[in-house]
């Protein structure tokens, strides 16, 4: 459709014009229909191919797992009612429990640990924008490495031989030591919280830069010249000022941690015993491996509860905003 | 910032850095020494010699040439396709009057919220149904529709600070809607259009999940990759020469495109400002 608005009949080439200066618009000499339309029909054919491309993902996939969370699907088989069936044997299932208490502890940890460190590094660098320039960098870098990749590197980190880089950091002070992290249950969720962090900070370090960036330069200037030393102008100036950042840093990393999927599939499939296992990672091993599509579709409405919950003030904020 | 930056705070923040580097740099160590050396860790330096190989070998051992291109496919159709419609889409939901304008954007901007787990389950029936496993268009169809839901409100928000009276203007001279877009819109808008297929381009190339229930014959990189990653597979050189493999172009993009990245990321999931 927008092809042939785009690449349609164009203006004869070189650079397009304004309207400055009483030069005549190009497209204003055609003759074509498309370029006489009125408002509304003009503006249901530029919107139609994104009304097509959401509906069949966005709409569709939405009101369709709300429907079968109903139903009890096993693979092929046709799907039989059993109205809040799946809901009920979720919340009897402790698996399922277990999950919640996962996904809980996953996403306060990875939040946490990702905003206060990235809000610190973004404090000590505004110090020296300049000087520190390629250590952001360098932290920035592990939020652009993909999540597949950095899950990959803590495998080789976290191994449990004494290969392992933490098991020879610890083998300097206890020689011989080996402990398998992502094998043994009580330490692989905080070894999948640490991997997640590490590549989460990137964001908020951004965001909080750009907050503390943002404070108006005679402010700082004002408590220098009454002879504030750095830490106290960060307690006092910075830290307060910065908090817009450190919101939305909050809640994007919230977001995405309650959303996580890929480094918990590389890092730790969910295991040891299925005790890494988040909603998002619960759901899609219920709908996908035992082809439970009711049971998965359920556990992913639950999911999408928490998530509404989350971003409450945000949707709040955006629906105020669109104009 | 005025006055002397405390040596202190560069300090750490480089100390800090540094550590954060240590398990990229540890892979690309990895890759460059031969199995033997590094069977008791990357750092060891009790003989240390630098070798191509395990970049020469890892094509045949993965099929990550296939990968690469079906990535970049992929990556590429998807970036394009959201390029090309959410500038439209944009325009209309800023400048132009039709009815259900306010709810439809309403809805599309804040589905951003929406997990990807959402699709798998009813996207898996259809495709299923519709004969589109394995076909490229079962990924690039939520790639490009999911992207609408961050890049129209990315863009719409550009639009906000658009001259009005150069819209005018255009029209007193005779433009219709779609010739002003075209004309007067478009050429003014790129920027914001750059940082969308950016954004867009990222997330298509590091997917993970919808590649792997969708795709069988040919999949992307991150694919092979989480099936490398789960087996006993102890050519730590390969493997690590496979993750640089997955992660050089988006890493590199991601660096050189930082400020793009940058605006584009505040809108997507944040507040406006």
């Amino acid at each position: 459709m927008s092809n042939g608005v785009v690449n349609g009949e164009t203006a004869p080439s070189g650079p397009t014009s304004t309207a400055r200066g009483g030069r005549a618009i190009p497209g204003a000499a055609h003759e074509g229909r498309l370029w006489r339309l009125s408002d509304t029909p003009a503006a249901w054919l530029l919107i139609l191919p994104v009304l097509v491309f959401f509906s069949i993902s966005v709409v569709y996939p939405l009101a369709e797992t709300i429907r079968l969370s109903f139903f009890d699907i096993r693979g092929l088989s046709a799907p039989r009612y059993v109205g809040l069936g799946n809901y009920i044997a979720l919340f009897a299932d402790p698996l399922f429990r277990n999950t919640i208490v996962t996904a809980l502890i996953f996403t306060l940890g990875v939040t946490a640990i990702s905003v206060s460190i990235g809000w610190g590094l973004a404090m000590l660098s505004a110090f020296a924008p300049a000087q520190t320039m390629p250590f952001r960098m360098m932290v920035f870098a592990a939020f652009g490495i993909s999540e597949t990749v950095s899950a990959y590197m803590w495998i080789m980190i976290l191994r449990p031989d004494q290969a392992g880089l933490l098991n020879s950091i610890i083998g300097i002070f206890n020689p011989g030591f080996a402990h398998a992290w992502l094998g043994d249950q009580n330490t692989a969720l905080w070894a999948l919280i640490i991997a997640a962090s590490w590549s989460a900070v990137g964001l908020p370090l951004l965001l909080c830069f750009a907050a503390v960036q943002a404070i108006p330069k005679s402010v700082l200037e004002a408590a220098y010249m009454d002879g504030a030393r750095p830490t106290s102008i960060m307690r006092h100036i910075m830290m307060p000022l910065s908090l817009p950042g450190v919101r939305v840093a909050i809640f994007i990393n919230l977001l995405n941690a309650l959303r996580a999927f890929d480094i918990i599939f590389v890092l730790t499939g969910g295991g040891p015993v299925r005790s890494t296992e988040t909603i998002g990672y619960f759901m899609y091993r219920e709908s996908m491996t035992q082809f439970k599509l009711g049971y998965g579709a359920a556990a992913t409405v639950v999911l999408l509860i928490a998530v509404l919950v989350v971003s409450i003030p945000a949707i709040l904020q955006r629906t105020a905003g669109a104009k | 910032m005025i006055g002397r930056a405390p040596r202190w705070a560069i300090a750490i923040m480089g100390l800090i850095a540094l550590v954060w580097i240590i398990p990229l740099f540890g892979i690309v160590v990895l890759s460059v020494r031969p199995v033997g050396e590094t069977m008791l860790g990357w750092w060891r330096l009790d003989s240390f010699t630098l070798t191509l190989s395990a970049w020469q070998r890892v094509w045949d051992r993965y099929p990550l040439a296939d990968a690469f291109w079906t990535t970049a496919f992929l990556a590429g159709v998807s970036t394009f396709l959201t390029m090309l419609l959410t500038p439209a889409a944009a325009y209309a939901f800023h400048f132009l009057k039709f009815r259900f304008r306010r709810l439809l954007l309403i809805v599309i901007i804040n589905a951003f919220v929406l997990p990807q787990q959402v699709v798998i389950i009813p996207l898996f029936r259809l495709w299923r149904d519709m004969g589109l496993m394995d076909n490229f268009a079962a990924v690039v169809v939520p790639y490009v529709g999911l992207s609408f839901a961050w890049s129209i409100f990315l863009v719409k928000n550009f639009l906000e600070d658009f001259p009005k009276d150069l819209i005018e203007a255009a029209r007193i001279d005779g433009c219709g809607p779609v010739a002003t877009f075209r004309h007067v819109v478009l050429p003014n808008m790129l920027s914001p259009v750059y940082a969308v297929g950016i954004l867009q381009f990222l997330w298509t190339w590091n997917a993970l999940l919808l590649p792997m229930l969708y795709l069988r014959t040919h999949v992307p990189l991150p694919v092979v990759l989480a099936r490398v990653a789960g087996t006993y597979d102890l050519n730590w050189d390969l493997r690590a020469v496979a993750a640089l493999i997955t992660t050089a172009v988006p890493l590199i993009v991601f660096i050189v495109f930082q400020r793009q990245f940058a605006a584009g990321s505040q809108a997507t999931s944040g507040g406006k400002e």
